[in-house]
């Protein structure tokens, strides 16, 4: 077991955004979050990552207790995330992007543009290494996140909507980075609002609607619950996000 | 006796303090922006009604109003020049701009009015009361109330009118209110009037009983960011009460320990909030 | 990092000039706007690592010039000391309180930092002014005549002149070598999002302070450099606001994170200054200092990055590819 969240939960005030939430990942496995907007699932990702504190429940990564561990120790631990709205250092350029990721677990500079390089390469930045960050669109954003997040040698990837709002030939790339990524022997948990890429990548997911757990297993199984098709799929397929 | 004059004067003072600083504290819960030059709008306010009693003779009601009113238009032009044009830029522009607005703002008033302190002429308000066997000032007596009664009304303006309740969805969520139709510049321009507009009558409501020159906007400023870090980021009702502390503090302090020692006393106490409870004693975790 | 390779063949030219300058302009005049100069391009260098670098605005930094400036002479007015063994007693004291401010603000977002600056070096000041140990309002004052190198009082300029343009010198090595290390980086990226730096594992606050730190050190070696020189000291010349107002505006104005961005910017305005001051009859009538608000807005509004940014922008690209092999 790589990680375990076991009966998470997460109020605003009265507002309870997720409510007893278990997850258990395996090293090597890719798993998707998926449901409804304002269903838990970005706030139970957030928690994942120690951005957001849960209000109850534990969660254990590699037998360490992380619960309420900062986000900077969940980097040092090996859980690396992503942000929906990419937040790259927007000044800085790509290589440099990258190296701040790098130096977590490579302290001197020369050692930490050596591996940034490499990692720039595998995820195809090349050619913009140089260039500013602010000067990518958004597929160049979010492979640069994907990227910044590689580079500091995580076991566990979260990737929160990394693959929303590309045309069809970039979602096919993005998909093979990933799978890539995951062939590398980091396990991945993604949210996503794309079923094709839920479909395509992950062999086991979770639905989330109104802060609970409501199905999870195989996709081809899930899609087919009567529960998600009312909660999840009566809403409308979608393909691209607004924020949850 | 003596000090519970001091304690009701210092009352009174505060609640002027906490008329300018829910100005300040609007802008902070609406934009989540700090403005540096609150302290010389409530300075500018001052000269106004100066300005209008020298050549205008105008008492304490027209002078009080058209305080308002121009640094209501200073704040909406401010808004409109300057901070839309920086207020989703970097930390820097943000800070700078209204940093180095406060420096152009008090040199030009230096440069107009000289560093002398000066204060306003006999007013109609002048002449003391006996309050329960405490004789206070008239003139402190009617303008602390006064700021008391516009401090509650801009709470209620924010809370129980449509204006209001516009004002809080562009702060609650810019692209929802735009989808209702709510045009987030337009509001946002109209805060900035408000709060210059309520640091302006403050400066006029102080300029009856207080001398004052082009430096006191500094120490204003700074006691409106006491006052809001005490009452908590973005709560008039927090103003309030913080601004009447604050005024409380600063006149019991000069009474026991010297006059020169209030601010000292008041700054310390910032810093102590900095250190013990950031979002501020009525504010929330 | 291109800046400091695009500029690196001007370094030499300008370390030339700096070396030379107070040999040419050999009149008092000059050589105090020289020395002046220097001054400014130390304490908004010193600014810089801090604000520009790390991007947590200080509008509070003469609380360690202040420091630095009142140690010097509080120990020579009280216990006869040399003011030299001053300067690491307020290094000292400045980096104590870089860390009491530091440890509570930067657990908050950065405007927290700005107003606890503020506040502080307020308090200091309006408490100086009223502590008889310190000279309370009327200051402290040096040895009344030049005593030698043993404690940096010097009759003339000129020692004064070299020694701070050495300080300036070993101040931008250690920036050029911050950038070129871990600790560069980590401030670069919490200036542009705390949150991602957060998430890659750069420990945030930690390293905030740590920049604070090593600013209030240099700030204060500036405040200890100029009470020892003009041998005087009172609450306004140390601690008053006009002070950080003028660091601010040095290194916002050549280019706020940038290496030489201070110096540019201490270039263009303490001539400025002094052009002013001669102009409108001393700082007396505030005119400067409506100048100096003016471009504090206008660099605000227009120009954030400062001139090195605006060079970036519109120097023309065929300049910009020649240089940056």
């Amino acid at each position: 077991m790589l990680l375990e969240a076991q009966n998470v939960s997460k109020a605003f005030g009265d507002f309870h955004a997720v409510s007893g939430a278990d997850l258990s990942v395996d090293e090597g496995d890719i798993i998707g979050l998926i449901g409804p907007n304002g269903a838990g699932k970005s706030t139970f990702f957030n928690c994942l990552a120690g951005d957001t504190m849960p209000s109850g429940g534990r969660i254990t990564f590699a037998a360490h207790d992380v619960t309420t561990a900062s986000p900077e120790a969940h980097a040092r631990l090996g859980i690396g995330r992503t942000f929906q709205v990419p937040a790259t250092f927007e000044d800085m350029t790509v290589l440099d992007n990258v190296m701040v990721g790098a130096f977590l677990r490579h302290a001197h500079r020369k050692d930490a543009r050596e591996y940034a390089r490499g990692i720039v390469e595998l995820t195809g930045l090349n050619p913009v290494a140089h260039s500013r960050a602010r000067s990518l669109g958004t597929p160049g954003r979010k492979r640069l996140e994907i990227a910044r997040v590689l580079a500091t040698n995580p076991r566990l990837m979260l990737l929160d909507e990394s693959l929303a709002g590309l045309t069809p030939t970039e979602l096919q790339e993005a998909i093979r980075l990933v799978r890539r990524i995951h062939e590398m022997g980091v396990t991945i948990v993604i949210v996503e609002h794309i079923m094709e890429v839920i479909m395509t990548l992950t062999r086991r997911v979770l639905v989330f609607n109104q802060g609970h757990v409501i199905a999870s297993g195989r996709p081809e199984d899930v899609v087919r619950d009567e529960t998600v098709i009312t909660a999840y799929l009566g809403h409308g397929p979608r393909r691209h996000r607004s924020g949850t | 006796m003596l000090l519970l004059q001091v304690i009701v004067g210092g009352l009174l003072l505060g609640a002027i303090y906490a008329l300018f600083s829910s100005g300040l504290t609007l802008i902070w819960g609406m934009m989540n922006f700090i403005n540096f030059a609150h302290g010389e709008f409530v300075m500018l306010g001052m000269y106004v009604a100066l300005l209008v009693v020298v050549w205008l003779s105008g008492g304490p009601a027209v002078f009080g109003f058209a305080a308002a009113v121009a640094l209501f238009v200073l704040g909406v032009i401010i808004y409109a020049g300057l901070i839309r044009h920086v207020m989703r830029g970097p930390m820097l522009a943000q800070i700078l701009s209204t940093f180095g607005l406060a420096l152009l703002l008090r040199y030009t008033a230096f440069f107009i009015f000289s560093a002398n302190f000066v204060s306003l002429p006999q007013t109609s308000l002048s002449g003391t009361v006996d309050v329960g066997g405490i004789l206070m000032p008239l003139a402190q007596l009617v303008s602390g109330v006064l700021a008391i009664v516009l401090t509650v009304g801009l709470h209620f303006m924010l809370t129980h009118t449509t204006i209001g309740s516009k004002l809080l969805a562009v702060s609650e969520d810019r692209s929802a209110a735009m989808l209702m139709g709510i045009r987030p510049n337009r509001m946002q321009a109209l805060a900035w009037g408000l709060s210059a507009g309520a640091g302006g009558i403050a400066g006029a409501l102080m300029a009856i009983s207080y001398p004052w020159s082009p430096s006191v906007g500094e120490t204003f400023g700074l006691t409106a960011f006491v006052v809001v870090a005490l009452g908590g980021f973005g709560s008039v009702p927090g103003a309030l009460y913080a601004g009447l502390i604050v005024g409380l503090i600063q006149a019991v302090s000069a009474y026991w320990l010297g006059p020169i020692y209030k601010d000292i006393v008041v700054y310390a106490l910032f810093v102590a909030l900095l250190w013990l409870r950031p979002q501020g004693l009525m504010g929330k975790a | 990092m291109t800046t400091s390779k695009t500029f690196q063949p001007n370094i030499l030219v300008l370390a030339a000039c700096l070396l030379i300058y107070p040999l040419v302009f050999s009149d008092a005049f000059y050589r105090d706007i020289g020395v002046t100069f220097l001054l400014a391009a130390i304490s908004a260098s010193a600014w810089n690592i801090v604000g520009g670098y790390a991007g947590q605005v200080s509008v509070g930094h003469s609380m360690f010039y202040g420091i630095g400036a009142y140690a010097p002479l509080l120990f020579y007015q009280h216990f006869g000391w040399p003011p030299i063994a001053g300067i690491p007693i307020g290094i000292a004291s400045s980096i104590a309180l870089a860390v009491l401010i530091g440890a509570p603000t930067f657990r908050l977002t950065g405007h927290y930092f700005s107003m606890a600056t503020i506040a502080v070096a307020e308090l200091i000041r309006i408490f100086t002014g009223t502590w008889d140990f310190a000279g309370a309002a009327i200051g402290l004052q040096g040895p009344a005549v030049a005593r030698g190198w043993w404690d940096l009082t010097f009759r003339g300029e000129l020692p004064y002149y070299y020694i701070f343009l050495g300080v300036l010198a070993v101040l931008l090595y250690i920036t050029y070598a911050v950038e070129q290390r871990r600790f560069g980086y980590y401030l670069r990226a919490i200036k542009a999002g705390e949150r991602a730096a957060r998430s890659l594992g750069v420990p945030v606050r930690k390293t905030k302070i740590e920049a604070l730190m090593l600013s209030a050190t240099f700030t204060s070696i500036a405040g200890s450099l100029y009470s020892i020189k003009t041998g005087f000291i009172d609450p306004e010349s140390g601690f008053g606001i006009l002070i950080s107002v003028q660091m601010v505006i040095i290194a916002a104005l050549g280019g706020a994170g940038t290496l030489f961005g201070p110096l540019v910017g201490a270039l263009i305005l303490i001539p400025l200054q002094t052009a002013t001051n001669t102009w409108f009859g001393g700082s007396g009538s505030g005119l400067t200092y409506i100048l100096y608000g003016g471009i504090i807005v206008l660099i605000a509004r227009f120009e954030p990055g400062g001139l090195f940014e605006l060079w970036d922008r519109i120097a023309p690209a065929r300049w910009k590819r020649s240089h940056a092999a």
